[in-house]
């Protein structure tokens, strides 16, 4: 029966829909990465996520308008984004707390306004797949790679663009030296706290895009609770990926393509434990994560506040 | 009003402090405010199994009158030592009944119950009152309703595949799904049940792709249960496919395609509670919601144009399970 | 003479700086007090202090990382006010941290190029800085790969990219804060050629430092800080390191204390082909072969980060040997616990002395009997006895001269110099037969060096055999009967002291063996 699983609309299935559920781990991700890359460990991804998967829903159930609700997602994971890095950089707070109680502040704030602005589970009607001349109509590539929304589109760009950031502009080499060693960046004139408000805020922004890919654009509804330790895979999906945005697209993909897998297995009635199949993609992430964090250091100054003369 | 019910409060705090020290056995007058605290696992609004304990409460508090039953509740309490607290925090100040809506509360109660035999607690879904006599236990027969979603699914279902979303094989959601699955055996032999366990109560994107990968499968009825399932639903309407609706009715979510649900009528075992509390009994017995008390109920959505012949089947499938002669778990 | 004469990098000279009446103050402590200093191009100017002298603070004031709250600075007799890095840089003032300010993970190009506009706009132009870093190089003779990365170069490579950095930025004033600490007698020599060549193009140089001879071959002016206070300044010419440490210290220093003859019989600690691992995994000692024999001193030479702290870790215990044999007073001790080669008289004065060889918020007391606290005569059953402790550390206290507002006062609260006091008093009062003592006069200034000093050579006199570990080569020759040299983990070779010349070692240590 494990055959079954080797056809080609089941290899179709298991890659579209890992790609589909990877998309708010990468922009949830990447967020994190440039926080990280710059020295900050923010802890409160999911409570951003959720605050932007409200309003994003809210927004565009009130308005009709998917791009306003993507906006409110965006202009919320910022100022969450702002919060924590006032916390962090001026409060000089410890990261790992202050990031929890940003995800607790964001569970119980959107879970509340949820409740007062909803009242109950809505649907919108979310962004459709985009059909791309040509692409879409490619056989099985064309189902698996050019048949999604637009924000799927947007995570992968995403992922390009963050690796062009880090890696070619001045921008990115501020953030890579700021997270390494803040003191030499501080001694060339690059303002740390500046670079880290950037890197936070946006990840903020990203993540609370991550939320609004969720709640408009993968599941169009909004419920309590909706990302559900999401957020906080995609942390560790950062450490696996060793902060390089390609190689946490390839650990968002695995974790994913593994957790549609053991939806193939039960569907298709392979006899496996349905409490086994489920273990699957964090018993593979973490075996993955044990083999390469032996090789990958974090960024040096990670989770250290930074004052100049100390 | 408020005033009113603050003072009756103290005044049967006062009353029992004279009783207790006076050591005598003078019974306590009922107080004629009834007042009951719930505790449960998500959202009073999740379209699911909260909910439909909310919408219980709101039904008998509808009936007696706020000025005589009054009700509060905690939501959210996934973390079992937050909602631990909270039993113990209503059970201090007086509650008549401690609800706690949730399985995974059973240990907590076992602790908290005893230190508070004047005050009677509820837990579900389950069958076990520890031997308690301060504690009831009640459970919905999940399966009938499931039994009679299963007959019609399989008189719907074009392809012979059926898809099932569960969060863990387990309680409630176990009992439903092996209805359902008998119901769909019963009446089409060769059609084919999946189900998909995704091991979250929560993880409404997981429940979708399940959703996604049922339909790839071939599937196109589908079904599932507590309040992940709004992933699934949402997937189901995007596609085409039927849906059956289980705890509360999810018909709001996207009439166009859910066929019916299996509704729970928790008032109907919460009124014998009641009565049995306000007569000093306060606990000791399990509770059972069945199609046959009316504790279950299968709500049609009126907005789907169900063939004749399928409601008929339905309605005997009921009939059947109502009169002995069907078992919905064979 | 034109008007602006120019540096080889095409900026402008500053002909003189003035920092004028310059005072800081730190919650409890006055860092620098109306102090006065001047740089003028063409000349090195040396800073000369004590720890906590106030030098550093001088410093940092005038590369922008501190703000004065009196006194002004000024630039070509014009004033000047720096608030920031971005400041002094633009002035044409660029600064050599004693702790490298390099990004490890970063290649030398991206290090140069960090906070500087780029000519794309907000892409990276780092082939054109690659091509700027080799023409400086040229010009200034500071061979330097541009793609390299920082962790890949060794510690003289990384200097001379701090030095492209600054130059790169058009520095015409330098700041040098000990930049010789870290280098061999023959890259200070080759630094020396550059700061020469740099002066000789029109720089002004101000050169930190804790060597006097160094101070005295390089320098043009002198001047000397003390208790945060200038002292003053006077031409080099004439000057003599025994006029500088008087300075310095306030009274006159270096009463040599004469060596005695003594027996050295007994090979008391042998080490077998001991090889080790670093924290990364990395080979760190390879095959070292060495006997440290009863009253004398054996002196390890080599420059930081060869090995050094993982030999003291392995004699001590603290990390395990892949390879070898450590044999202490005849016996195979190799694999045994600290608390086991503690029992065979063995005692360490590690290299962090307020990270392993102190418990920062404990109380002088409780430092002192940490390694024999389980032991009557200090406790018994599992109970402390607190009048013999309190009794000891009173002794020690007294004995060893530590300054201490009494022995309940946190070690955190104290110097460094009365830290290093309580170590020795801790390890030596037990009359170790073997002592392994690794940089143990690191950042102590010149009264405290000269203290641990005078201990450990009455320790050979004693007949303990004796590991020292520095990188300070003016100590080594000054305290070793012997000295080994570390290059890379590996033993380039055992020196007497009579033979032993600061060019003989230095060859060694850069891992040259003739």
């Amino acid at each position: 029966m494990i055959g079954n699983l080797f056809t080609e609309a089941v290899l179709v299935g298991i890659l579209a829909s890992g790609i589909r559920l990877a998309t708010p781990y990468l922009y949830a991700a990447i967020g994190e990465t440039f926080s990280q890359r710059s020295g900050v460990l923010n802890l409160g991804v999911e409570g951003q996520m959720l605050i932007g998967a409200f309003a994003a829903f809210f927004v565009s159930f009130t308005t009709g308008s998917l791009w306003l609700g993507l906006l409110a997602a965006i202009i919320s994971g910022l100022l969450m984004g702002l919060a924590m890095a006032f916390v962090s950089i001026n409060l000089q707070a410890e990261q790992g707390i202050s990031g929890i109680g940003f995800y607790l502040f964001g569970l119980g704030l959107s879970d509340l306004l949820f409740q007062k602005m909803l009242g109950t589970v809505e649907t919108v009607s979310g962004f459709r797949p985009i059909y791309i001349p040509y692409l879409s109509d490619i056989p099985i590539i064309g189902d698996i790679f050019f048949n999604q929304n637009i924000l799927v589109y947007g995570a992968y760009l995403l992922v390009v663009a963050a690796w062009f950031v880090l890696n070619k502009t001045t921008i990115g080499l501020k953030i890579k030296a700021v997270g390494e060693s803040p003191e030499a960046a501080d001694s060339l004139g690059v303002s740390v706290a500046r670079v880290r408000y950037f890197t936070v805020i946006l990840g903020g922004g990203l993540s609370g895009l991550a939320g609004a890919s969720l709640s408009i654009a993968l599941l169009n509804v909004f419920q309590q609770n909706m990302t559900s330790g999401l957020g906080f895979i995609a942390v560790a999906l950062v450490y696996f990926g060793g902060w390089r945005p390609f190689a946490v697209m390839g650990g968002a993909l695995l974790f994913s393509m593994v957790n549609s897998l053991q939806l193939w297995v039960q569907v298709l009635n392979i006899p496996i434990p349905s409490d086994f199949a489920v273990m699957m993609p964090y018993v593979l992430t973490i075996i993955a994560l044990v083999i390469t964090v032996q090789r990958v250091r974090p960024p040096s100054a990670l989770t250290k506040p930074f004052e100049r003369g100390h | 009003m408020k005033h009113l019910g603050k003072i009756l409060i103290l005044l049967t705090v006062a009353v029992m402090l004279l009783a207790g020290c006076g050591g005598g056995e003078e019974e306590v007058a009922a107080p004629e405010v009834f007042r009951v605290a719930v505790v449960m696992p998500s959202a009073i609004n999740d379209l699911a199994f909260s909910q439909s304990m909310y919408d219980a409460l709101s039904a008998i508090q509808a009936e007696r009158g706020a000025d005589k039953f009054e009700f509060v509740y905690s939501e959210s309490m996934f973390v079992v030592d937050d909602a631990a607290a909270a039993i113990r925090d209503y059970a201090s100040q007086g509650y008549n009944l401690i609800i706690a809506h949730g399985s995974q509360y059973g240990s907590s109660l076992q602790e908290i119950a005893p230190e508070f035999p004047e005050t009677s607690f509820a837990w579900g879904t389950t069958v076990d009152t520890f031997g308690l006599d301060n504690v009831f236990a009640y459970e919905a027969r999940a399966e009938e309703g499931g039994y009679v979603m299963g007959v019609m699914a399989a008189m719907l279902s074009e392809s012979g595949i059926v898809g099932v979303v569960g969060p863990i094989e387990t309680g409630d959601a176990k009992l439903y799904v092996d209805g359902f699955t008998a119901g769909v055996t019963a009446t089409k032999g060769e059609a084919q049940v999946n189900a998909n366990w995704i091991g979250s109560f929560s993880d409404v994107a997981l429940a979708s792709e399940a959703a996604q990968t049922h339909i790839g499968a071939g599937a196109d009825i589908l079904t599932g249960t507590a309040q992940m399932v709004v992933g699934a639903i949402g997937v189901a309407e995007e596609n085409g496919v039927l849906w059956f609706g289980t705890q509360s009715s999810q018909t709001s979510l996207a009439p166009s395609i859910v066929v019916a649900n299996q509704v729970y009528r928790w008032e109907v075992v919460l009124k014998e509670m009641i009565s049995l509390i306000e007569g000093q009994t306060y606990g000791g017995q399990s509770f059972l919601i069945t199609l046959e008390n009316g504790g279950l109920e299968v709500e049609f959505n009126s907005a789907y144009a169900l063939p004749d012949e399928v409601k008929t089947a339905a309605q005997a499938a009921i009939d059947g399970i109502v009169d002995g002669s069907i078992d919905p778990l064979p | 003479m034109t008007e602006t004469q120019l540096l080889p990098s095409g900026k402008p000279i500053i002909s003189q700086l003035e920092m004028l009446n310059i005072t800081k103050r730190f919650p409890g402590v006055i860092a620098n007090y109306k102090v006065n200093f001047d740089v003028r191009s063409g000349e090195v100017h040396a800073l000369l202090g004590e720890n906590g002298a106030g030098k550093s603070t001088l410093m940092k004031i005038l590369y922008g990382l501190y703000q004065p709250e009196e006194g002004q600075i000024k630039l070509d007799g014009k004033e000047v006010s720096i608030h920031s890095p971005v400041d002094s840089i633009d002035l044409g003032i660029g600064m050599i941290h004693q702790h490298f300010m390099l990004v490890e993970s970063l290649t030398v190009a991206e290090n140069v190029a960090l906070g500087l506009p780029s000519s794309r706009g907000f892409l990276t132009d780092l082939d054109k800085v690659s091509e700027r870093i080799l023409e400086l190089a040229e010009i200034y003779g500071l061979q330097v790969d541009p793609e390299a990365y920082i962790w890949q170069l060794a510690v003289g490579q990384q200097q001379r990219v701090e030095i492209i950095k600054a130059l790169y930025r058009g520095a015409a004033l330098l700041i040098l804060d000990e930049p010789t600490a870290v280098l061999t007698p023959q890259e200070v020599d080759e630094f020396f050629i550059t700061m020469r060549q740099m002066i000789d193009d029109g720089h002004a140089l101000i050169f930190i430092s804790h060597k006097l001879h160094e101070v005295i071959e390089i320098s043009h002016r002198v001047s000397v800080l003390r208790d945060g206070q200038m002292i003053g300044t006077i031409p080099t010419k004439g000057a003599t390191k025994s006029k500088l440490a008087e300075m310095m210290v306030g009274r006159e220093v270096g009463i040599k204390k004469d060596r005695f003859e003594t027996d050295t019989s007994e090979k008391r600690l042998v080490l077998e082909n001991v090889s080790a691992l670093s924290n990364r995994g990395t080979p760190a000692l390879t095959n070292v072969t060495l006997d440290v024999r009863s009253g004398e001193i054996l002196g390890i030479a080599g420059v930081s980060g060869n090995g050094q702290r993982e030999l003291a870790e392995v004699i001590t215990g603290l990390r395990p040997v892949t390879g070898g044999k450590i044999i202490l007073e005849g016996e195979d001790v190799t694999g045994l616990t600290p608390k086991q080669l503690m029992n065979r008289s063995l005692s360490y004065i590690p290299e962090e002395r307020m990270k392993d060889g102190m418990i920062k918020e404990f109380t002088v007391a409780e430092n002192l009997i940490l390694r024999e606290h389980d032991l009557e005569p200090f406790s018994k059953n599992g109970l402390l006895n607190l009048k013999t402790i309190s009794a000891h550390s009173e002794k020690l206290i007294t004995s060893y001269n530590v300054k201490t507002p009494s022995q309940e006062t946190m070690a955190k609260n104290l110097s460094g110099g009365n830290i290093q006091k309580l170590v020795l008093a801790r390890e030596i009062s037990r009359k170790p037969h073997t002592l392994i003592a690794a940089q143990p006069t690191r950042g102590l200034d010149i009264g405290a060096t000269e203290y641990v000093h005078l201990r450990l050579l009455e320790q050979r006199e004693e007949g303990t055999a004796t590991l020292l570990i520095s990188e300070d080569l003016d100590e080594i020759l000054a305290l070793s009967d012997r000295i080994a040299v570390l290059f890379e983990g590996e033993v380039m070779g055992v020196l007497h002291q009579s033979e032993a010349t600061p060019e003989k070692l230095g060859l060694l240590m850069a891992g040259v063996v003739e």
